[in-house]
């Protein structure tokens, strides 16, 4: 089942009276549970396409399906709504609340929605996703206490707090050193494989981008190669 | 809810130098209100103790009636209704006193000088007497003889009279005719509260009798109540028992009864009408609230001039406010997008920044209600020995502050109520900043 499809999509930004051709009618589809990487050089319009499956900006042409949900013409309040509900983000700077600890951090996107576990089952489910990052032994450092790695795997954690369907990564390694990259991208694979939970994230480092299953190579815009190497996935491309 | 206020109060700590400012420039403003405020409040109240004091009660009953020759004059008779309102009404009468008065020369050899007389009932006279400060002399005679006289100390140096030395007491009677007495001079006290309001006290058998009065005739009847709240409802029950519906509505329109501090006439209004004579006595009440009605209408103009400097201070803070929120917007763009991209309601943002703006508004109020709180403790532990006209607004020498709590909290709320408004533009320029273009940013 594709969890995430794009149909055609174009996407123009205006300044002023130019007008960018961010993306040029980009068509392809990921599935439930792909560890999917894309990649191309700067300004290729790997972060638009990010933006949109995150929708947290919308085409301008073509469709884009989240889950089985056309967000063109959504309001932003549905939107908001469909991002804490199937998405979980990291970025390329972290983006960590800088007054709350790495805990509250974690628990953050919990807290913005109606919260279906008890306060026990939170907390244990939050302890466990510490451990599964490697941060037990600072649950109660504030993010300025940490360094890249640590602060890029509390995101991890965090995005993934909400049992998301997606988590998208926008050059999720680009400030850290490349072995930290390295053990950031493993960590996000082991996640993938243990939760089943799909992630995207773009990057224009090669040697990152060969641990994907599902790699969709951009140039200028426009797709220039849609590679699977996940056989036992059994799909059907 | 709970999440919003939470990070709001975080926040608030974060950059605690620039919270400090604002909230600092909050508390000064409440601070001032509240002295302001406070400041009045107290001076409302010394006013009236110290008149009450002044006039020897909080409610002054005086009987006026018409001689044969056709003269009105002011004296009340021995009267079973009034004695019974007295009786009924025992429970809210702290104290009451009955006295005459006049304005005499007091003679001592050549030298002579006009002064305030009351003539007391000693025997009624606890409260006085336990507030006159003996300079010389003693009170031990009052009460057991009629023709002594208590003088305060600035009248007895201007006649060079001494303790024991008689004195002329030179008046007119109620019906104006000349008449002189004498009365052995027992003490000297001293000035009350150096107002220089000291009355001079001799028995009212005595005084009477210079007046043409009966022992037990008086001329106004004062009485202290217990609570000085329901002094209005109090005199109220006297006003009704003791006139009649035609007399009372009639009384609206006759000139005042003139109620005398030190021989000055406290008269709210001074009309000279013609009035047509009635039989018997007619009472008049009046109460200590009356008389402060003009002084709260002055009171009442301060507190207005403090309310619209707290007011400017208010906006040049809400100013001040505006602006920083603005900036913590564009300093926070980042987590703001982060925090939306998460699933944050654009009113959950606002709600932060409103959140902070109330959090700051309260540590202000409270900041500026502490500093208040201890330099009205600091000015109010001096005892100023100051202008004696000064010392009418205080109690003892002392700045008294006194503020309800309604006024404190109508003034947090204005101050709460300002913050919100200050913060709610940037509030909701934060909520509508477009996630994808926060997240962009490069702060
Ligand atoms: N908000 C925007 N307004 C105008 N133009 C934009 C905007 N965002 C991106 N662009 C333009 O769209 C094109 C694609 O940008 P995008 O950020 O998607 O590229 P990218 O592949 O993520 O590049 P990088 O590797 O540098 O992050 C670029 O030419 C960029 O200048
Ligand atoms: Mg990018």
């Amino acid at each position: 089942m594709a969890i995430v499809e794009l149909e055609s999509v174009k996407k123009v930004y205006t300044l002023g009276k130019a007008e960018v051709h961010a993306v040029r009618g980009v068509t392809f589809s990921i599935e439930k549970g792909d560890f999917a990487s894309i990649v191309g050089p700067s300004g290729s319009g790997k972060s638009t396409i990010l933006n949109m499956i995150g929708c947290i900006d919308q085409p301008t042409e073509g469709i884009v399906r989240i889950n089985g949900t056309v967000t063109g013409g959504l309001k932003d309040k549905e939107l908001t709504k469909l991002r804490h509900e199937t998405l979980g983000f990291i970025f390329q700077s972290f983006n960590l609340i800088p007054v709350l600890n790495v805990y509250e951090n974690i628990e953050f996107p919990l807290l913005l929605g109606k919260n279906r576990r008890s306060r026990k089952e939170t907390r244990e489910w939050i302890e466990f996703l510490i451990e599964a990052v490697g941060l037990a032994d600072h649950m109660h450092h504030k993010s300025n206490e940490l360094s890249g790695g640590q602060r890029q795997r509390v995101a991890i954690a965090r995005a993934l707090v909400t049992k998301p369907e997606i988590v998208l990564a926008d050059e999720p390694t680009a400030n850290l050193d490349s072995k930290t990259g390295q053990s950031i991208i493993e960590l996000m694979k082991k996640m993938n494989s243990e939760l089943n939970t799909t992630f995207i994230f773009s990057t224009h480092d090669r040697s990152i981008m060969e641990i994907a299953d599902h790699v969709i190579q951009l140039l200028d815009g426009l797709i220039v190669e849609d590679s699977k190497t996940k056989a036992e996935a059994g799909s059907i491309s | 809810m709970f999440l919003t206020m939470k990070v709001a109060f975080r926040n608030i700590s974060r950059q605690k130098k620039r919270s400090f400012l604002l909230a600092g420039a909050i508390a000064f403003g409440m601070m001032v209100i509240t002295l302001m405020n406070a400041l009045t409040g107290g001076a409302v109240i010394n006013i009236r103790d110290n008149f009450s004091h002044a006039l020897g009660g909080h409610v002054f009953i005086t009987g006026r009636e018409w001689t044969e020759a056709g003269q009105m004059i002011m004296k009340i008779r021995p009267d079973a209704n009034l004695d019974r309102l007295l009786e009924e009404n025992a429970r809210q009468i702290e104290a009451f006193t009955r006295r005459s008065q006049a304005m005499p020369s007091l003679i001592f050899g050549s030298q002579q000088t006009m002064h305030l007389l009351y003539g007391v009932d000693f025997s009624e006279e606890d409260r006085l007497i336990d507030s006159l400060v003996v300079v010389e002399g003693s009170l031990a005679e009052l009460g057991k003889r009629d023709d002594i006289i208590v003088l305060p100390e600035p009248v007895a140096e201007r006649l060079g009279v001494e303790v024991g030395e008689t004195v002329l007491i030179r008046l007119e009677t109620l019906t104006g005719q000349q008449n002189v007495g004498e009365a052995r001079v027992a003490a000297f006290i001293k000035d009350q509260e150096e107002l220089g309001l000291s009355a001079a006290y001799t028995s009212r058998a005595n005084l009477n009798s210079l007046l043409g009065m009966e022992p037990h005739e008086y001329q106004i009847l004062n009485m202290f109540v217990t609570d000085l709240d329901l002094v209005d409802q109090f005199a109220r029950t006297f006003r009704e028992g003791l006139l009649s519906p035609e007399e009372a509505e009639e009384a609206e329109d006759e000139p005042e009864v003139t109620v005398t501090v030190a021989g000055m006439p406290i008269d709210p209004g001074t009309r000279t009408q013609e009035v047509t004579p009635w039989e018997g006595t007619r009472y008049q009440v009046m109460n200590i609230n009356q008389i402060m009605e003009a002084v709260e209408l002055v009171v009442g103009v301060l507190n207005r001039v403090g309310l619209v400097i707290f007011l400017i201070l208010l906006v040049v803070t809400m100013v001040g406010i505006t602006n920083t929120f603005r900036m913590i917007m564009i300093e926070r763009t980042k987590e703001i997008g982060t925090m939306r991209a998460f699933g944050m309601q654009q009113k959950q943002v606002k709600r932060i920044f409103l959140w902070e703006a109330v959090l700051l508004g309260l540590l202000g109020c409270l900041g500026g209600l502490v500093i208040a709180g201890v330099i009205a403790l600091a000015v109010g532990s001096v005892s100023l020995n100051t202008d004696p006209s000064l010392q009418f607004f205080l109690n003892n020498g002392r700045i008294t502050f006194s503020l309800p709590l309604q006024d404190v909290a109508v003034n947090v709320a204005l101050v709460i109520l300002t913050s919100l408004l200050a913060a709610y533009w940037p509030a909701r320029a934060a909520a509508k900043m477009s996630p994808m273009k926060a997240l962009s940013s490069h702060t």
